[in-house]
């Protein structure tokens, strides 16, 4: 009696309610691997696969877009992440653009990215790549100012804003070790100005891809290329700012640089996953209340630093 | 001072680049795309003045303007009736006199350029610009820098107090109607006021 | 490149930007005119300190006091607007013209 009436339906119903979803899942990855270009390709061919997938897929028009814009605004980021890369010193005469202010150049471009983003979610002309922008820029605003005295740290001992110069200043003592607060804080703004991780408020799945919803086919491709490129640029802006660039021993200066930008692509690679998404509002209250004044506390920390 | 060939190529593009970005402003549909037309105008004369070797002010005129142009747009979303620019826009007074003044201040200045000599003294060969710019700022004129930075902050403490929400006469929100659908209409999203006393009528929406 | 060509471009943004101060309805589109000045005016600061100054220090300082000017403008003007749009619920010059009185 109660066997048949309680035991049995129970048992039915928690059965079907854990191995349903778990078919289902199963069918999922079915459909997936007979229409996707998912089948077969390991880690090493599944970036490929998937641009390749990117490029050939046709492309989403959405309802009036400002055309020009819209086109333009991958192109420019990823624009912004080539001249960042450029501003990297790969060892004393090896610089692609080596002025005397390469360092505030660095934070232009950080600025310019804001724009641009901004630039993707508004000229779609849709509801949620718009959200996504707005989200951004309250971002963008809050990110750069800690971006901005980090570096304002770095360029003291240095006495130059030439990176150059910041990676001749760390003969003796490597930035990281020389203000503790800056690396971590810099690999924050990183995270944030390619939005991966818990910073990850422009192209959220609460959004349906945020500034990337309504993108797809080459856009899409330029788009997602351009955000791991600015990552790829950011890691070198980090290795010549906090990890003494080409300094190291042994080994020739590009190929040191190589391995701490690995590293810290590595680490960001790390990070992004291991931290849940922060709600908009928090994120902009953490940098503001918290961050900003780290931020400040390394800039002063540098400062007495240099006067000793 | 003599340019190279291509300096001079590059500050005759960049030159209408920025003419015509900063005329683009007045002439497009939507004020987020004029806010960015502007910005594009001030990187044009940005990178003239990094041609012109002023290292840090033409980099510094990148992140100034891209954030203030980032502000302004955001501003210009959230005021406009039409921020996407879909349907054209042209919102002009004294339009004539406008475009007279324009002109002739033009010509004014243009002509002082055209006619007035001035000394011809070019950078020095060894100059530094950025530590020349830096020694100036912390040096002998302190006193300007050190006054620009209070008037910054004195800037910050007015807008805080014109747009913050309590004022000495309340709430500043209080009372505010939200702006109506055509200009100078009923305010839109408030329900009918129903004033006869006693009414009893009221409308199901 | 000579002083006259860079002063030339700072006159021509300087008219464009006139043009626009006077002619624009909506508050922030005023701005724009008067940031589109302000520009003109950094570059001709910055042509007399390349080209006729010699290098000398307060021409790029008085380029940087420009700079100043320009975002205490904004920060003022956008509070201006924020306040007339509460009380006023307008964005436009004309619904403030009872001020002249």
């Amino acid at each position: 009696m109660i066997l048949d009436q309680l035991v049995w339906p129970l048992t039915w119903v928690l059965a079907a309610l854990v191995l349903g979803p778990y078919l289902l899942a199963v069918l999922d990855g079915l459909v997936a691997r007979s229409l996707g270009p998912t089948r077969g390709p390991g880690i090493w061919l599944a970036p490929l696969s998937r641009g390749a997938w990117w490029l050939i897929q046709h492309t989403n028009v959405t309802e009036a877009p400002d055309g020009r814009a819209w086109r333009l605004a991958p192109a420019l980021y990823l624009a912004l992440a080539a001249g960042g890369l450029a501003l990297v010193p790969w060892s004393r005469t090896w610089v692609a653009t080596d002025i005397a202010t390469s360092l505030v150049l660095w934070g232009s471009i950080e600025a310019l990215a804001t724009v641009v983003i901004f630039l993707q979610g508004w000229s779609a002309n849709t509801h949620l790549t718009l959200v996504g922008a707005y989200r951004y820029v309250a971002l963008g605003l809050s990110y750069i100012l800690i971006s901005m005295f980090v570096l304002i740290g770095v360029a003291l001992p240095a006495e130059s804003l030439a990176l150059t110069q910041v990676i001749t200043s760390q003969q003796e003592l490597w930035n990281v070790l020389r203000q503790p607060l800056g690396l971590p804080l810099f690999l924050i703004v990183g995270l944030a100005i390619t939005f991966r991780g818990p910073f990850n408020l422009a192209d959220s799945t609460d959004l349906a891809g945020g500034t990337s919803a309504d993108v797809s086919g080459a856009q899409r491709l330029v788009w997602e290329f351009a955000r791991s490129a600015m990552l790829v640029a950011f890691s070198g802006i980090a290795t010549t700012a906090f990890l003494g660039g080409w300094l190291g021993p042994w080994l020739p200066g590009p190929l040191w640089v190589a391995f701490k930008m690995l590293a810290v692509l590595a680490l960001l690679a790390w990070l992004g996953p291991a931290f849940a998404r922060i709600t908009p509002e928090r994120c902009v209250s953490l940098m503001w209340v918290v961050l900003l004044p780290l931020a400040f506390v390394d800039l002063i920390w540098a400062g007495v630093e240099a006067l000793l | 001072m003599n340019f190279p060939l291509a300096v001079d190529i590059a500050f005759i593009l960049l030159a209408l680049f920025a003419v015509y970005t900063g005329w683009r402003v007045f002439r497009t549909d939507s004020m987020v795309r004029a806010s960015f037309f502007l910005l594009l105008s001030f990187i044009a004369v940005g990178a003239i003045m990094l041609l012109l070797s002023a290292m840090y002010l033409g980099v510094a005129m990148f992140f100034m303007m891209g954030v203030e142009m980032m502000v302004m747009a955001l501003f210009m979303v959230m005021f406009m009736m039409n921020p996407a620019g879909l349907n054209p826009m042209m919102m002009v007074h004294q339009h004539r006199l406008a475009i007279g003044a324009g002109i002739a201040s033009f010509v004014i200045v243009a002509a002082m350029a055209l006619l007035a000599r001035f000394p011809h003294r070019p950078l020095p060969a060894d100059l530094q610009a950025v530590p020349s710019l830096g020694n100036e700022l912390l040096g002998e004129s302190m006193l300007i820098f050190e006054s620009v930075g209070v008037v910054l902050l004195a800037t910050m403490i007015g807008v805080v107090v014109l747009s913050s929400q309590r004022g000495r006469y309340g709430n500043a929100g209080e009372g505010s109607m939200p702006p109506g659908l055509e200009p100078g209409g009923e305010p839109a999203g408030m329900p009918a006021k129903d004033d006869e006393e006693g009414g009893g009528h009221h409308h199901c929406h | 490149m000579t002083l006259t060509t860079v002063l030339l471009l700072a006159a021509a943004l300087i008219g464009i930007g006139i043009y626009g101060a006077l002619s624009q309805q909506s508050f922030v589109m005023l701005m724009m005119g008067l940031e589109l000045i302000l520009n003109g005016v950094m570059l001709a600061a910055v042509g007399f300190w390349a080209m006729s100054g010699a290098g000398a220090p307060e021409g790029q300082l008085l380029t940087i006091v420009v700079m100043a000017v320009m975002a205490i403008e904004m920060a003022m003007g956008f509070a201006l607007v924020v306040a007339v749009y509460r009380g006023k619920q307008a964005d436009v010059t004309e619904a403030i013209a009872d001020l002249r009185h």
